[in-house]
């Protein structure tokens, strides 16, 4: 027989080298999960400060302040206050007006700067801001021959200026912006016509052309979004829900179910792109539907986050116990009472995550969008729905990628404010869906 | 409802298979109306699963295929034109582990008469909770707290809760696998007098693997082994000179 205790350390006081080993196993092992968690944390912080730093300019504008005198013989020439008539006067000529009223007004300030030119002052607003004042006289015929206060967008190289992307030394290099408007614009700072303000028009306009970055915004980026959320929830949740209490609670196990098993594991692995190119097949080129239509993105969409949800409530229904189940059978409960009554009431939190998850998915794809022409140039806003699922929109994602493509550097400011809005919109589901889950989860 | 020496549930030349594997050897039992029967006999002797056979439980299970008939009251329940949800309302059952529902206690013991529509008002519904929870024992020790949640209860409880949650729906013959299996010495007593109680309005069926239990709580006694029916008869019989030598073993302790 061999001596146990000639092994054992003689004193509990003394460890033995074994268990000294033992712990420093122990203690490494500890080390290296922290280390794991701090190298995620730390980069989830290096890709949230990134993203904020580089996207929260895109959330202050610069405007110019400006006392238009809406002068009837230009903008009126009829004299009518006929809207059809006043028509006739394009940006061009309301493009003109502006110049002029400017530089009148920058006169008046007694403000002189050394060379500047005409198309120096003209291109200190933005080439938007023609429409801007259009949009808002042919809207209220009645402000002509008043003096309206109005707020214009400033030039995307004197917003970039005033934001530091901009300096004297890279004016001189582009064609662009010359070193006197940025010392007029230095004036009119001091004077207070030239001011930075929350940019609502970034989450409320659409999105605008290469020239004039200042003007771009997400609104038919997130109303798309928001529209194909809705016919992916709609659609996906009830269907995959469905399909997985039948799968899960009634489907006998066979070859078929078997099969159909194997299938719903494999979709959730297929590459996002596939399901673009079905959707291009199927709903655009077979069944006719419009391209870049939210329609067409919820229904891509919705197939490719059905497996998703259909796995994760299937586990969510396999974890309620089944002396649940048992229970409500004992009393006399048929099946379905059993499953709708207890059953389905437990597997919801899970359910709401498996959902939350897939709408993440969703909202965050772009690849299947590209392929059904959801990355189109959109000035139009949808209408509202449900005649708005079959207009043309663009999703946030693909507007990040398109503002990425841009030439101009203010948009790779836009571009990181598009995340941001991306997230927030990502956060504000997850809120939604922790709220349902503590609703849910009374489960004593 | 027949006397209380009348005949319940008649099963005959009964055999259950799983899949291959046959759990139930050509067992016939008659069990009276308004007595306890206790099913007893060593793990795996098959009488769990001839209890889940006297209400359908078993169909929940694919595999599981019975022959032979048994009848309630002179009904076949595994006729065709049997829905077993109806039969179930009837023969209510309480399981090995206490189960109640993650509802209030009012809700757990008012689930049953809800789904069969027993109850015409929220105050009969009332009425049939309270009576339900009395025929428990469970009454006064709940009656204060009859919202709050039935899995906060104590394990004793919780089986009592069970119980009157199978009384509320008024069955005829009430299945007990196992009830006190998972219980102190202290709360099986409390069960054990309870079904003494019950006995005088239901049929009880009680499958147990403690030899003291059925002695003490039941009126007949079957001793199951291997899937086969050694021996049923008088409880006091059954331990005061069981006919099989098998059975003899088995109270004595040689097997099981």
């Amino acid at each position: 027989m061999t001596d146990i205790a000639g092994v054992r350390p003689p004193r509990l006081l003394t460890r033995d080298a074994r268990t000294r080993r033992r712990n420093a196993a122990e203690f490494r092992f500890r080390l290296y999960g922290r280390v794991a968690v701090c190298i995620g944390v730390a980069a989830l912080i290096v890709l949230l400060a990134s993203v904020v730093a580089n996207g929260v300019g895109a959330f202050r504008q610069t405007f110019l302040t400006l006392d238009l005198s809406l002068d009837a013989a230009e903008l009126d020439p009829s004299g009518a206050r006929d809207v059809a008539a006043m028509k006739k006067v394009t940006t061009i000529g309301y493009g003109r007006f502006l110049t002029r009223q400017l530089k009148a007004a920058i006169a008046e300030r007694g403000i002189r700067i050394e060379g500047i030119t005409d198309s120096d002052i003209a291109g200190m607003i933005s080439k938007a801001a023609p429409a801007q004042v259009r949009d808002r006289v042919l809207a209220d015929p009645g402000l002509i021959g008043r003096t309206v206060a109005f707020r214009l967008l400033a030039n995307g190289r004197i917003d970039g200026y005033l934001k530091g992307r901009v300096t004297m030394k890279s004016a001189r290099l582009d064609g662009n912006v010359s070193p006197a408007q940025l010392r007029l614009s230095d004036a009119l700072r001091k004077d207070g016509m030239l001011a930075m303000a929350f940019n609502w028009g970034f989450i409320t306009s659409a999105d605008a052309s290469e020239l004039r970055p200042e003007a771009a915004g997400l609104g038919v980026a997130i109303l798309g979004s928001a529209y194909m959320m809705i016919i992916v929830l709609f659609l996906a949740l009830p269907i995959g829900v469905a399909s997985s209490i039948y799968l899960e609670e009634f489907a006998p196990t066979n070859r078929w179910t078997d099969l159909i098993e194997v299938n719903i594991s494999n979709l959730a692995a297929v590459p996002s792109i596939v399901f673009g190119i079905l959707g291009l097949a199927i709903f655009i080129n077979f069944a006719g539907l419009p391209q870049s239509a939210p329609i067409v993105g919820g229904l891509v969409l919705t197939l490719m986050t059905l497996p998703t949800i259909i796995i994760a409530t299937r586990a969510a229904l396999k974890s309620v116990p089944p002396s649940i189940r048992d229970a409500a059978l004992g009393v006399g409960a048929s099946k379905m009472q059993a499953i709708m009554h207890h059953v389905v009431p437990l597997a919801m939190p899970g359910v709401l995550t498996g959902a939350i998850i897939g709408l993440a998915q969703a909202l965050g794809e772009t690849a299947p969008l590209l392929l059904i022409g959801m990355v189109a140039f959109v000035r139009d806003f949808p209408a509202p729905p449900p005649e708005g699922f079959l207009d043309p929109a663009t999703a946030l994602p693909v507007q990040v990628y398109n503002f990425t493509q841009r030439a101009d550097p203010a948009f790779a400011e836009r571009a990181s404010g598009a995340i941001i809005v991306l997230m927030v919109f990502l956060l504000a589901m997850n809120l939604v869906a922790i709220l349902l889950r503590r609703r849910f989860e009374r489960r004593w | 409802m027949s006397d209380a020496t009348g005949l319940k549930i008649a099963a005959r030349d009964v055999d259950v298979f799983y899949g291959d594997h046959h759990a139930i050897k050509d067992v016939s039992v008659a069990i009276a109306d308004r007595t306890v029967t206790a099913f007893i006999g060593p793990s795996g002797c098959g009488k769990s699963t001839f209890l889940r056979c006297l209400n359908r439980m078993n169909d929940t299970i694919d595999v599981c295929r019975v022959s032979g008939t048994i009848e309630l009251d002179g009904e076949d329940i595994y006729d065709r034109r049997v829905d077993p949800v109806q039969l179930r309302a009837r023969v209510g059952m309480v399981f090995q582990k206490p189960n109640p529902f993650p509802k209030s206690i009012f809700d757990n013991v008012a689930y049953g008469p809800r789904i069969h529509g027993l109850t015409r008002s929220r105050g009969e519904l009332d009425e049939v909770v309270e009576n339900a929870l009395r025929r428990a024992a469970l009454w006064d020790e709940v009656k204060d707290r009859l919202s709050a949640p039935g899995t906060g209860l104590s394990g004793g409880q919780q089986q009592r809760l069970c119980i009157a949650r199978a009384v509320a729906t008024a069955p005829e013959v009430l299945l007990m696998d196992e009830p006190c299996s998972a219980l102190d010495p202290i709360a099986t007593a409390q069960i054990e007098e309870l079904i003494d109680e019950l006995r005088g309005n239901f049929s009880v069926v009680i499958v147990t693997h403690s030899m003291q239990q059925a002695a003490r709580v039941s009126q007949r006694t079957a001793f199951f082994h291997l899937g086969d029916l050694v021996e049923f008869g008088e409880t006091g019989q059954i331990f005061t000179n069981p006919q099989d030598p098998r059975t003899e073993s088995y109270i004595t302790g040689r097997i099981g």
